[in-house]
């Protein structure tokens, strides 16, 4: 089943003497419980293609479709509403709140969503515990490695169950065991959860443990290969 | 949860956030204590305003208002006392004889109003008796003959008050661990008479240097004063007739209120006695002052008070005193002067901080938009964290206001060097300041409207960031 598709999508940035084509007509979709990744030199329009994806950027030109819902179509006000219910982010630099606990930073998105106190509780720790952080849960980020930090990232995109998870470059911060440790969770977490996980990488070791792989050259799809 | 964010990052920079914290401690400990110190001199003026000067209603022949002449008395007198007796709202009330007249004594001369007066009923009604300086004297006494009651301003001017080193000043000074340094240097003043407290202070001068008169001068200057209690006065005014008459009273005592104003154009005899001058033969009733249960009846009783008063003129405190009643009905003006000031300046502050504060996290920022905390909550925490900034420093400045102010309502604040020019208009040179429960829920209702006005400005500029830009930022 579909839930996201991407229809002749463009960008196009303006600057004032030349037009950067970023995203050049990619048609492209996911279904669910895929683990894809996006590969691709730097510039290649990976970051855009997946901000666009995550409704943190608009198209020029195309359609971007999530379970049925043209984002084009959304105020802004909605298109936030829309992200905080349907997709989980992790970013490259972690991004955690540096004053919340590794809990509180989990438990935060499913605030937001006023879930009730006991399931928050529940999910949080379940999560935690799901990325290896389950004797962590009290410390704050600056107390964690980065491994560490990005797998409370990781709890963090998927406590609101969300439909799809965009990871930006996740690993670029990390060595290589942490890198390995990640992988292997999100890898594991979209077999268990099925939910669909899209990550942007140059990483080779991401690239080897991905299912697909969509290349991206010079903002256009250059190959999109399923592995199994 | 929103909240409980907007607490923790009022932490992280602990030490931008306590500069912010302690301004906004200080601006309100000035603002207490300036509020303080009107409210203190604003109360004291009215107090002394109501109760030794004005009271709260008089009544006056409406001609003697325009043209203070001795004939024009108050009409229908009885009448009128009838009805005093008659009103619920009534403290006290008094008659009084009120005379321009010339007070002489072997040294001076001063144009003073004498009011007649029965000593007795004017206690119900002035708190002078209460105003005795101390080694001043007594207040005046129906059983003794020839009293005059003056202000320590008046026998300043009549040459009645004078400072005298004497062997009894010098104990009393070694009685109060004045150093025998210093009472060497005093022993050159020793027996010589000073008439005026300025050439007093200039010998002083001579004699102390700046240290030693700063810490020890107002003391010896209380301890050589010496009132001539039972010198004589010569009162001169002029009858119906407009002969001048003379008549010799002999100073009983000596008051001091706040208003030398008051003070020095104020002497008190007996109604009878300055009947006996004037000649006439009944007591003139040129002012019956009224003093009530509560200042606010005024404008009730007045108005009772015209319909049985015919056309004499009834008017209360607020016209007999506008300058009393002008501060007092103004008093909240001041606060949103002086707390608005204040206010405005700390707000660059905040707002200055808040920005840099935006500035810093615009990453976090980004992060929590992309996430998908939208523009309402992102306002909200912006707000919070500005109000709590704002609020930890007004609570540590209202709490150390309030203490410092309690503290300094029960000694006062000595204005030493310009008491005289504050008393010249009204004002005690020592003021006891004093801040009302009304004042601090005043504060704080504008030191939450001030964090909530700074906080549009930073708040503003978070939600115009837009989340890919402010996540690409280092």
């Amino acid at each position: 089943m579909k839930i996201i598709e991407l229809k002749n999508v463009n960008k196009v940035y303006n600057s004032t003497e030349v037009k950067v084509h970023a995203v050049n007509d990619v048609t492209l979709d996911f279904a669910e419980a895929e683990f894809a990744a996006i590969v691709g030199p730097s510039g290649s329009g990976k970051t855009t293609l997946l901000n666009m994806i995550g409704g943190l950027d608009m198209p020029t030109s195309g359609e971007i479709i999530i379970d049925g819902t043209n984002l084009s179509k959304l105020k802004s006000s909605q298109l936030i509403d829309f992200r905080l219910n349907n997709i989980g982010f992790v970013f490259q630099s972690y991004n955690l709140v540096p004053v919340l606990t590794a809990k509180e930073n989990v438990e935060f998105i499913m605030t937001l969503q006023k879930w009730p106190e006991k399931e928050k509780d529940e999910r949080t720790l379940e999560l935690l515990k799901a990325v290896g952080l389950g004797d962590r849960i009290n410390s704050r980020p600056t107390k964690l490695s980065g491994g560490q930090q990005q797998r409370v990232a990781v709890a963090r995109a998927l406590a609101s169950r969300p439909k799809f998870v965009l990871a930006d470059e996740p690993t670029a911060n990390l060595d290589s065991k942490a890198a390995t440790t990640l992988l292997e969770i999100m890898e594991r977490l979209n077999h268990e959860s099925k939910i669909t996980f899209i990550f942007s990488t140059h990483d080779p070791r991401v690239v080897k443990m991905a299912h697909r792989v969509i290349t991206l050259e010079d903002g256009k799809v250059v190959s999109d290969v399923k592995l199994e | 949860m929103i909240g409980s964010i907007a607490w923790k990052n009022v932490w992280r920079n602990k030490k931008r956030s306590l500069v912010v914290i302690v301004a906004v401690t200080l601006g309100i400990i000035a603002g207490v204590l300036l509020i303080g110190i009107m409210e203190g001199w604003t109360k004291q003026r009215l107090h002394n305003a109501v109760n030794n000067e004005v009271s709260h209603i008089q009544i006056h022949n409406n001609e003697y208002i325009k043209n203070e002449e001795i004939n024009l008395t108050v009409r229908n007198t009885d009448e009128i006392i009838r009805g005093l007796d008659s009103l619920r709202e009534i403290s006290g009330w008094v008659k009084r004889t009120k005379i321009i007249a010339m007070a002489n004594t072997a040294w001076a001369n001063t144009g003073v109003i004498i009011y007649g007066v029965d000593a007795e009923k004017e206690k119900r009604v002035t708190e002078i008796y209460k105003e005795i300086v101390p080694e001043g004297g007594r207040y005046l006494d129906n059983q003794s003959p020839g009293d005059i009651l003056i202000s320590d301003k008046t026998a300043e001017l009549l040459k009645l008050k004078q400072y005298i080193v004497s062997d009894s000043t010098m104990e009393e000074l070694r009685k109060e661990k004045v150093p025998g340094t210093v009472l060497i240097k005093l022993e050159a003043l020793k027996d010589k008479r000073f008439r005026s407290p300025k050439d007093f202070r200039e010998a002083l001068q001579q004699e102390f240097n700046r240290k030693e008169l700063d810490r020890y001068g107002l003391l010896i200057t209380e301890k050589a004063l010496d009132y001539r209690i039972r010198s004589k006065v010569q009162i001169t005014i002029s009858d119906k007739e407009g002969t001048p008459i003379q008549g010799i009273f002999r100073v009983c005592g000596i008051y001091k209120t706040t208003n030398s104003g008051f003070d020095q154009t104020t002497v008190f005899v007996k109604d009878k006695e300055l009947a006996n001058l004037y000649g006439g033969d009944e007591i003139l009733t040129h002012e019956i002052s009224i003093l009530l249960n509560d200042i606010d009846d005024a404008g009730i009783v007045r108005e009772k008070l015209s319909r049985i008063s015919g056309d004499n003129s009834v008017m209360t405190w607020k016209e007999l005193a506008p300058d009393a009643a002008m501060m007092n009905d103004f008093m909240i003006l001041y606060y949103f002067i002086f707390i608005g000031i204040i206010m405005l300046a700390l707000a660059f502050g905040i707002i200055n901080t808040m920005l840099m504060a935006i500035l810093e996290r615009t990453k976090e920022l980004g992060m929590l938009m992309a996430i998908g905390m939208n523009h309402k909550r992102i306002f909200k925490m912006i707000m919070l964290e500005t109000i709590f900034l704002t609020v930890v420093g007004a609570v540590a400045g209202i709490l150390s206001g309030w203490a410092i102010t309690e503290a300094l309502g029960k000694t006062g604040i000595h204005f030493s060097s310009w008491g005289e020019g504050f008393e010249a208009i009204g004002f005690a040179a020592r003021v006891y300041p004093v801040v009302t429960p009304g004042f601090f829920v005043f504060t704080t209702i504008m030191v939450i409207a001030t964090a909530i006005i700074s906080s549009i400005w930073p708040a503003r500029k978070a939600l115009k960031l837009n989340p890919v830009e402010a996540l690409r930022t280092e």
